[in-house]
C-alpha cells in the first residue's frame, strides 16, 4: 500500500495510470453532456445496470472509497490520493449512476460511516462502494421540507423489536432506480419534535413501499414520491439510536451541505476554460463581438471562479481544524444564490433564441433548460432561508429565531 | 487572511495591526482627511523600517520579505491597511520598487535603498483622467534624438502629493514602455481632484511636452510582461486593501446589529436583518477567497495569475459596493452621518474598485486573456 510520502504518491499515481489504461474507456468529449431535464434525462435499467457494472469494476480495482475505511470496503487512504484518482481519471469514462449515485457517495455513506453499526456498515457500505445499493434521500415529505425535524412518517415497534412505517416522503432524487432509502421517521410523537425522531435504511422493494415518480419543471422525472403502507423494517436497519434521530440529522446535513453541484465540473486549476457554454451559446447567436455579451460571459465566468475558490477555502480552513463546521452553508449559500445568476445570463446571452426554437435543435433548448434548473440548489439539500439561519445563528453568532415548537409535544403542534 | 500563513507573516501582520492602531489609527485618518491634520515624513520612515516598503527590494538595497513571498507579505500589510483606512498610498511605491528591481538601470537602482527605507515615495501613473488603463492610456510618446518627449494626462494617481517619483506607463510606436520621472521634471505638475474618497487623495498627472532621457526607460521598451507584472500586483494589492475594508466594515455593522434595540429586541435577532448580514458575510467570505487565490497566483506567477487577478477584482469591485450599501442600510440614520467612520470605508470602497481598474474593465479584460 502507498504511503503518504510524494515519493508513496508518486508511486500511487503510476498504479492508478496504470489501472486506468487498463480497465476503463477514454471518455468520449463528443458525447453531450447529460442534461437535467426532458424524459431522456430519466436513467433507464440498461444504463443503471451497465453503470452499476462499471463501478463494480472501479470498486474491485481497489480505486473506489478511496479515504473510506478499509474495514468497511474503502481504501483507508488519504484526500490526496483521492486527488491523485481524480487528476489522472479526467481523461476516462467514469461510472456515472446519477443523482442516486451522489446521493449515495456523498450523504448516505457518510452519515451511515458516522452512525451505523458495525454490522450494519460492513454489510452495506462495501455494497455502496461497488454500485450494488444505491441509496437515497427519505428526507423531506408533503407536510415537512425545511422543517425536516416536523416530518410525520410514523416508524412503530411491533412486539418483535422490528419496526412498522406508515407515511409519505417527496421530492426523492432518483428513487426510482435505488435499492435504500435513508428515512427519517417519528417514533414518539408524544414529545417535542427534536425528541422522537429516528433513522433507518428501508429497502425499496419491501412490501407496501410504493413509488411514483413526480414530474419537474424541467420536464424529467428525476425525483419522486414514496407511500410506506405498513412496512416492515427490522430493527436491524435503525441508524442511530431510537429518539435520537436530530443528532444523526445534524451529521447529515453538513454532508449535504458539502454535497456540493452535481453538475459542477471537476476543478482544475491553471486551465480554466472561459464559460465554455455562454461561450459556445454567443457564438451561435452571432454575440461574440458585442461587448454586452462579453461582460455576460466574463460575469458567468467570474461566478464559477469565485465559487470555485470560496470551496477551496473553506475546506483549506476545515482542514486547518480549527473552522467553524458550518462554514459549509456558505458554499450552499453562493451556489444557491449565484447558480440563478448564471442561468439567468445564459438567458439573457440567448435572447430570443433561449425562449424559441426549432423542434429538432435540440442544442437550443440548453439554455432553457439551465434556467429551469437554475434554483434547483436554492432549493434542494436545505433552502437559501435555511443557509441563511443557519450562518447568521451559528457562525455570526446573532440570536436564535423565536421559535414555537421546541418545547412542546409534537402532537400538540401546528404542522401540515 | 490565507490559511496558510506562516508564523513570520503572523507577526508581520500583527506588527502592523499593532503600529496602525498606535500611531494611525482611523481618528487620526479622520483628522488627515479632514485636512486638520497631515501626514508627516514620519509615517513613511517609520512603516519603511517595518519593512512595508521594503518587500520588492533586493537585499543589497535594505530589502527583503518575512516570507520570501513579496506578493503575500504585501498583501497581508495591505489587509492591515484597507482595514485601518490607512493614507499615504503604498501600492505606488511598492510597484515602483518592483519595477527597478526587476528592469531598472544600475543608476534607477540607487533609488530603490530610499524607497525600501520610505524616504523617498512613488506613484504609478497608469490609467487615463477617461478611465482607461491600459499603458497607452493618455499620453503620446514622440521620440527626439535619443530621449522621448511626453505629452498628455494620467488620472486617478494615488497620493500623487506625496511621490518623489512617478512610474508613467505611455507607449512608444504603439510598443508599452515605463518612464520613472522626479516630480519636479519640467513640465509634468499634478494637478488634485476632488473626490469622493477621503482618506486616499487623488491627482491627474499633467506632462507637458516633458522631455525625458532614454536612461529614464525602466526595462525594455515594449518589454510587455513588466507592465503586466506590476499591473497584476497592484491590481491584487488593491484587492487586498478593499477585503480589509469590507471585512472592517461588516464586522463594524455586524456589532452594532447585535447592540442596537428596537422593538424590545436587539435588530440583530430580526430575520430580515440577520438574513442581510448572512448574505453581506458571504460576499465579505467569497471576496477573501478570491483574493487569496489571486495573491497566492501572483505570487507564484502562475498560468493563470493575470486572470485570477483580474476576476478578484472584478468580483470584489461589485462586492465593495454591496457591502458597503448593505452596512449602510443595517445602521439606519446613524451611517447616514458624516460623525460615524462608515462613509470613510464606503467611499474609499468605490473609489478603490476603479483604481487599477473597474469591474467592467477587468471583465473585458478577462475576455482578452481567453482570446475572445
Ligand atoms: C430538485 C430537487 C431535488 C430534491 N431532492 C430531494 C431528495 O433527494 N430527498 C429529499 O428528502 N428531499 C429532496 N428535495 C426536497 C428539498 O430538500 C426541499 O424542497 C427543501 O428542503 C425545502 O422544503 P419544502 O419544499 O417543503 O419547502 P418549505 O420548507 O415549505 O419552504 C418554502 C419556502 O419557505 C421558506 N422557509 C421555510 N421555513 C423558513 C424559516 N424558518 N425561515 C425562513 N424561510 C423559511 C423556504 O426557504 C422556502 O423559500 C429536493 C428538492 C428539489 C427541488
Ligand atoms: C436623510 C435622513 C433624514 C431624516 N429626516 C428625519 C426627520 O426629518 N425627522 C425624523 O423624525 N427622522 C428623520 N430621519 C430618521 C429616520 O426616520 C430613521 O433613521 C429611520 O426611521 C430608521 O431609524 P433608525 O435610524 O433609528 O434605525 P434603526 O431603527 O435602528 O434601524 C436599523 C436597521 O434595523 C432595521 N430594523 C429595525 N427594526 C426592524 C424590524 N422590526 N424588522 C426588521 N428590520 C428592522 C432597520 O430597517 C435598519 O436597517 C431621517 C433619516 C435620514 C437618513
Amino acid at each position: 500500500m502507498s504511503g503518504q510520502t510524494a515519493d508513496g504518491l508518486e508511486a500511487y499515481r503510476r498504479e492508478v495510470r496504470a489501472w486506468l489504461a487498463a480497465n476503463l474507456d477514454p471518455r468520449d468529449d463528443n458525447e453531450p453532456a447529460r442534461l437535467r431535464g426532458g424524459d431522456a434525462a430519466n436513467l433507464s435499467p440498461e444504463r443503471v445496470a451497465q453503470q452499476r457494472d462499471l463501478q463494480r469494476r472501479v470498486h474491485e480495482g481497489g480505486y473506489a472509497g478511496i479515504t473510506w475505511p478499509a474495514q468497511f470496503g474503502g481504501q483507508g487512504l488519504t484526500a490526496a490520493h483521492e486527488e491523485v484518482f481524480a487528476q489522472e481519471s479526467r481523461g476516462y469514462a467514469l461510472p456515472d449512476l446519477g443523482i442516486a449515485g451522489l446521493t449515495t457517495t456523498r450523504v448516505c455513506g457518510p452519515t451511515i460511516l458516522a452512525h451505523g453499526t458495525d454490522e450494519f456498515r460492513r454489510t452495506h457500505i462495501p455494497r455502496m462502494l461497488s454500485g450494488e445499493e444505491i441509496w437515497v434521500q427519505l428526507f423531506s415529505e408533503p407536510g415537512a421540507g425545511s422543517d425536516l425535524a416536523g416530518v410525520s412518517t410514523r416508524a412503530t415497534r411491533t412486539d418483535a423489536g422490528d419496526w412498522v412505517l406508515n407515511g409519505s416522503k417527496v421530492w426523492t432524487s432518483g428513487a426510482y432506480y435505488a435499492d435504500y432509502g435513508l428515512c427519517l421517521a417519528r417514533t414518539d410523537p408524544t414529545v417535542p419534535k427534536h425528541r422522537g425522531l429516528t433513522w433507518f435504511g428501508v429497502p425499496l422493494t419491501s412490501d407496501g413501499v410504493t413509488i411514483r415518480p413526480i414530474r419537474e419543471i424541467n420536464g424529467s422525472s428525476e425525483f419522486c414520491e414514496e407511500f410506506f403502507d405498513d412496512v416492515v423494517v427490522s430493527d436491524a436497519n435503525r441508524i442511530g439510536a431510537v429518539g435520537d434521530g436530530w443528532t444523526v440529522a445534524r451529521t447529515m446535513m453538513v454532508f449535504e451541505r458539502l454535497g456540493g453541484d452535481p453538475d459542477e465540473a471537476p476543478r482544475h486549476s491553471g486551465a480554466r476554460e472561459l464559460a465554455p457554454d455562454l461561450v459556445a451559446l454567443a457564438r451561435r447567436v452571432g454575440r461574440l463581438g458585442d461587448p454586452v455579451t462579453r461582460q455576460l460571459i466574463a460575469r458567468a465566468h467570474v461566478i464559477d471562479l469565485v465559487k470555485e475558490q470560496l470551496d477551496a477555502y473553506v475546506a483549506a480552513l476545515a482542514e486547518s481544524g480549527a473552522a467553524n463546521p458550518n462554514l459549509g452553508s456558505y458554499g450552499k449559500l453562493a451556489a444557491g444564490t449565484l447558480n440563478p445568476v448564471r442561468a439567468s445570463i445564459g438567458l439573457e446571452i440567448a435572447a430570443a433564441a433561449g425562449v424559441a426554437w426549432h423542434p429538432q435543435d435540440t442544442e437550443a433548448s440548453t439554455t432553457a433548460l439551465n434556467y429551469l434548473n437554475g434554483r434547483i440548489l436554492s432549493i434542494a439539500g436545505g433552502t437559501n432561508e435555511m443557509q441563511r439561519n443557519g450562518i447568521s445563528e451559528r457562525i455570526l453568532g446573532l440570536p436564535r429565531e423565536p421559535a414555537h415548537d421546541l418545547d412542546r409535544p409534537f402532537n400538540e403542534l401546528r404542522h401540515n | 487572511m490565507l490559511p496558510g500563513v506562516t508564523a513570520d507573516q503572523k507577526l508581520f501582520a500583527e506588527t502592523a495591526e499593532r503600529f496602525i492602531r498606535s500611531t494611525c489609527p482611523v481618528s487620526t485618518v479622520r483628522r488627515v482627511a479632514q485636512r486638520e491634520e497631515e501626514l508627516d515624513g514620519g509615517y513613511f520612515t517609520e512603516i519603511g523600517e517595518l519593512g512595508w516598503l521594503a518587500l520588492f527590494v533586493p537585499e543589497e538595497h535594505g530589502g527583503g520579505s518575512p516570507s520570501g513571498q513579496p506578493v503575500l507579505d504585501a498583501g497581508l500589510i495591505a489587509e492591515q491597511r484597507g482595514r485601518y483606512l490607512q493614507p499615504g498610498g503604498i501600492v505606488g511605491s511598492n510597484v515602483t520598487a518592483l519595477a527597478i528591481t526587476l528592469g531598472g538601470t544600475g543608476e534607477q537602482r540607487a533609488l530603490l535603498d530610499d524607497l525600501a527605507g520610505g524616504k523617498a515615495l512613488a506613484a504609478w501613473a497608469l490609467g487615463d483622467p477617461a478611465g482607461g488603463w491600459e499603458a497607452s492610456a493618455g499620453v503620446e510618446v514622440r521620440r527626439d534624438g535619443t530621449g522621448f518627449v511626453l505629452s498628455g494626462a494620467k488620472g486617478l494617481v494615488q497620493d500623487a502629493h506625496l511621490a518623489g517619483w512617478f512610474l508613467v506607463s505611455a507607449a512608444v510606436d504603439g510598443r508599452p514602455a515605463l518612464f520613472l520621472l522626479p516630480a519636479d521634471a519640467p513640465g509634468l505638475s499634478v494637478e488634485p481632484l476632488a473626490g469622493l474618497d477621503l482618506t486616499h487623495r487623488y491627482a491627474e498627472l499633467v506632462l507637458r511636452d516633458v522631455a525625458v532621457p532614454a536612461s529614464a526607460v525602466v526595462g525594455q521598451i515594449g518589454g510587455d510582461d513588466l507592465g503586466e507584472r506590476l499591473l497584476q500586483v497592484a491590481t491584487v494589492l488593491t484587492v487586498a486593501e478593499m477585503v480589509g475594508a469590507i471585512g472592517e466594515l461588516f464586522v463594524m455593522t455586524l456589532e452594532h446589529a447585535r447592540n442596537r434595540a428596537a422593538f424590545g429586541r436587539v435588530i440583530g435577532s430580526f430575520q430580515a436583518v440577520k438574513h442581510q448580514l448572512a448574505d453581506l458575510s458571504l460576499a465579505v467570505e467569497c471576496s477573501h477567497a478570491i483574493a487569496t487565490a489571486a495573491l497566492t497566483a501572483v505570487q507564484e506567477q502562475a498560468p493563470d495569475a493575470a486572470e485570477l487577478a483580474s476576476v478578484a477584482k472584478a468580483f470584489v469591485g461589485d462586492a465593495a459596493i454591496d457591502v458597503s450599501q448593505g452596512c449602510l442600510q443595517l445602521h439606519g440614520g446613524i451611517g447616514y452621518t458624516w460623525e460615524h467612520d462608515l462613509h470613510l470605508y464606503l467611499r474609499r470602497l468605490a473609489t478603490d474598485r476603479v483604481v487599477f481598474g473597474d469591474p467592467a474593465w477587468h471583465r473585458e479584460r478577462i475576455c482578452r486573456l481567453h482570446g475572445l
